[in-house]
């Protein structure tokens, strides 16, 4: 949010300026309301914003914005956050995502870089075991510099490559940094390639993390997850053990990567 | 003085009061008082496009160095095609031709309210609205094991002078069949195409000098300026020396070693150079800070028409540290910038409206001497937000031949040549 100094509230002159400033803050915005899909996940609860959500004011490049958010209250609470959907309401195919937490992922704190199409609100909705509903939501303007011509989805040549990085070593219920990466198109099956023709859907559907076969995080992945889906996420083991990730393409194909914790 | 913002906040029942204040002023001698902070691209040419519009304004540049070194062209310098005076402007024209007051200290702080500027030697300027033309800073701090003394070890060279030549002497020492790595931050930040040009005439002399040597290039971005046409110029004149990295690749570096020239990138990659430029995370020249126009993110959030700070009035804010996305942070765009917000200056002070705003860039790049790309746009206001204009500008075409890359390469040279004459005056030697 705009930050509010003593210098440029006395500079300010009307209300209207005012409220100008204030107008990127979370929440307040209530776009989930023209939503369907967030409508109906909300359903009769009462929002609270227990959810931050993080994306750059102003991108200038939409195919790759950096996203994260971070629910406050622990995973070890008595009423955990058990999912969190991720919204574009401007892009073809509103649903970004969906992670599934369970206690041994410490908290509900993820990176990941999303495709916007145009300038819009973006809308993360978290919901707790017993219903509670928690709402982010962050104004993002997309740009392309005038320096910056490019097609919109990064080729690599090295499709299925995997990346994870996990601490070695944890302390005993203490939630530690995991990044992953996939090298994938996600192809959103809205493209054409060079000759009019439509290029086929294929996307990375389904992202599993398990700790000694005990689940940690389930991501549902939709085509608004940009080409090479990277995720940052955390672990909370209790005991050491192989933290393993499944990525599945919507082909059906699966490939895994792993990585040993000693919990001390 | 009366300014807009007073007479808003004074309401209705004080509408006749301001009509008799203008004479206070004009007792003063003076048709009002604009003070710039920063004689780059972007402060310089509104200097002096003011005083062409109204000589009677009284200008003050402030401006730390005597000598402007500019981005734009110390490619050129690191690859041995210039010698690094040719890149340095002075401020003859300004004060000389145009009567611009030049106050060689640094900006230390502004208050928006007392509407007054504090410099490094002590003294305190008033103003009636300012400019702010401050560039970058490195965000220190942004990349583990990057602070100033890094710096000294591996230079980010991206503010033009002693990094600039520091990294010069360094490519100069290198043995042949070295390393050169680069690592190159995401967006936004100065010049776009500004890492990949750098590559490409360091592989330039290199290949005349050093032709065993390799360069890297370490990503943040998955995507970056004229892309396709840097590649397939890498390509057509360097073999297979540059090697690209992008972000999805592990190109993005998160920790710096200076003392080992070695960077670690995300997933734990740890590269060793034998000369190592971190082009690094930036944000609004620290002025620009004080003043408190700043966002979260560290640029300046500015009215499109007028590049007046949408946080604080009177501040007008132009080039790399104001938030005009599409427009690039380039040099082209801060003297385009400069002469829009002298325009809206020059109107206000007179107590007419700001007149319709457009800009122009034009980025050139070099990939050697006589091959150049480039990328040009055209940008309007629409609804107090910078937009390129529907079906402007464009790059290069990709199958150019020979002699299109060589004239571009000749237009390159011609456009800095005009844009620093425009600026400094400055007459090519």
């Amino acid at each position: 949010m705009t930050r509010l100094t003593r210098r440029s509230v006395l500079a300010l002159s009307g209300a209207g300026a005012l409220a100008l400033m204030l107008r990127p803050a979370t929440a307040q915005a209530g776009a989930w309301q023209r939503l369907d899909a967030a409508r109906e996940l909300v359903g009769d609860a009462t929002p609270t914003d227990g959810i931050e959500l993080e994306l750059p004011l102003v991108s200038e490049n939409g195919a790759a914005v950096p996203l994260s958010f971070r629910v406050e209250r622990a995973l070890d609470d008595a009423d955990p956050v058990e999912t969190v959907h991720l919204f574009a309401p401007s892009n073809p195919d509103p649903l970004i995502a969906v992670f599934h937490f369970s206690p041994l992922a410490g908290r509900a704190d993820v990176a990941t870089r999303v495709r916007l199409n145009e300038s819009q609100t973006v809308i993360a909705i978290a919901r707790t075991a017993s219903g509670e509903v928690m709402v982010g939501e962050r104004e993002v303007r997309v740009t392309t510099t005038g320096c910056l011509m490019v097609d919109d989805t990064y080729e690599s040549a090295n499709v299925f490559q995997t990346r994870l990085r996990a601490p070695g070593s944890v302390s005993t219920g203490e939630p530690g940094k995991v990044l992953s990466m996939i090298n994938h198109p996600m192809e959103t099956g809205l493209r054409t390639n060079s000759s009019g023709e439509t290029l086929p859907k294929r996307i990375i559907e389904r992202v599993e993390a398990t700790m000694g076969g005990e689940p940690v995080l389930t991501a549902e992945l939709n085509r608004s997850v940009s080409a090479n889906p990277y995720l940052r996420f955390f672990v909370a083991p209790t005991q050491s053990g192989t933290l393993e990730l499944v990525w599945t393409e919507d082909t059906g194909e699966t490939v895994e990567a792993s990585a040993e914790i000693s919990v001390g | 003085m009366i300014t807009r913002r007073n007479m808003l906040a004074l309401g209705a029942a004080a509408f006749v009061a301001p009509l008799a204040m203008p004479n206070i002023l004009r007792a003063q001698g003076s048709a009002g008082r604009v003070v710039i902070v920063g004689g780059g691209f972007g402060g310089a040419t509104a200097a002096k496009y003011i005083k062409r519009r109204n000589p009677d304004i009284d200008v003050t540049l402030i401006e730390a160095q005597e000598r402007f070194y500019t981005c734009p062209f110390s490619n050129l310098y690191l690859g041995g095609l210039r010698e690094f005076e040719s890149i340095g402007h002075s401020y003859e024209e300004l004060t000389g031709e145009y009567g611009v007051n030049l106050v060689t200290a640094l900006a230390e702080d502004v208050d928006g309210d007392a509407h007054t500027v504090t410099l490094s030697n002590g003294e305190t300027v008033e103003y009636d609205k300012l400019i702010l033309s401050p560039g970058i800073d490195i965000n220190w701090g942004a990349l583990e094991g990057y602070d100033e003394a890094a710096a000294e070890l591996a230079p980010h060279a991206w503010k033009a002078g002693a990094q600039t030549q520091l990294l010069r002497r360094q490519l100069e020492e290198m043995e042949d069949g070295g390393l050169f790595v680069l690592s190159a931050p995401a967006d936004p930040f100065r010049c776009p195409p500004g890492p990949y040009e750098r590559v490409s005439l360091v592989a330039h002399y290199f290949k005349e000098h050093k032709p065993n040597s390799k360069i890297l290039i370490l990503d943040s971005k998955d995507a970056f300026s004229k892309q396709g046409l840097f590649t397939a110029g890498w390509q057509s004149l360097y073999g297979d020396t540059i090697e690209w990295v992008g972000l999805s690749d592990d190109g993005r570096v998160v920790r710096v070693d200076a003392e080992a020239l070695e960077v670690e990138t995300e997933f734990g990659m740890v590269h060793r150079a034998n000369v190592l430029n971190v082009v690094p995370p930036q944000k609004a020249g620290f002025i620009a800070e004080r003043a408190g126009v700043t966002n979260e993110g560290g640029w300046v959030p500015i009215k499109a028409s007028t590049f007046e700070s949408r946080q604080v009035a009177d501040i007008h804010v132009i080039g790399d540290a104001a938030i005009a996305s599409p427009m690039p942070k380039s040099g082209f765009c801060a003297n385009t910038q400069g002469k829009v917000a002298a325009a809206a200056i020059v109107a206000s002070l007179a107590g007419n409206e700001a007149p319709a705003a457009s800009w122009t860039n034009t980025c050139y790049s070099l990939i050697g001497p006589d091959y150049g790309i480039s990328v040009v746009g055209v940008y309007e206001a629409v609804d107090d937000e910078v937009v390129q204009v529907e079906g402007s500008g464009g790059v290069s075409p990709a199958d150019a031949d020979a002699d299109f890359r060589l004239r571009e390469a000749q237009y390159a040279v011609g456009w800095y040549d005009a844009i620093a004459n425009d600026t400094w005056g400055t007459v090519p030697a």
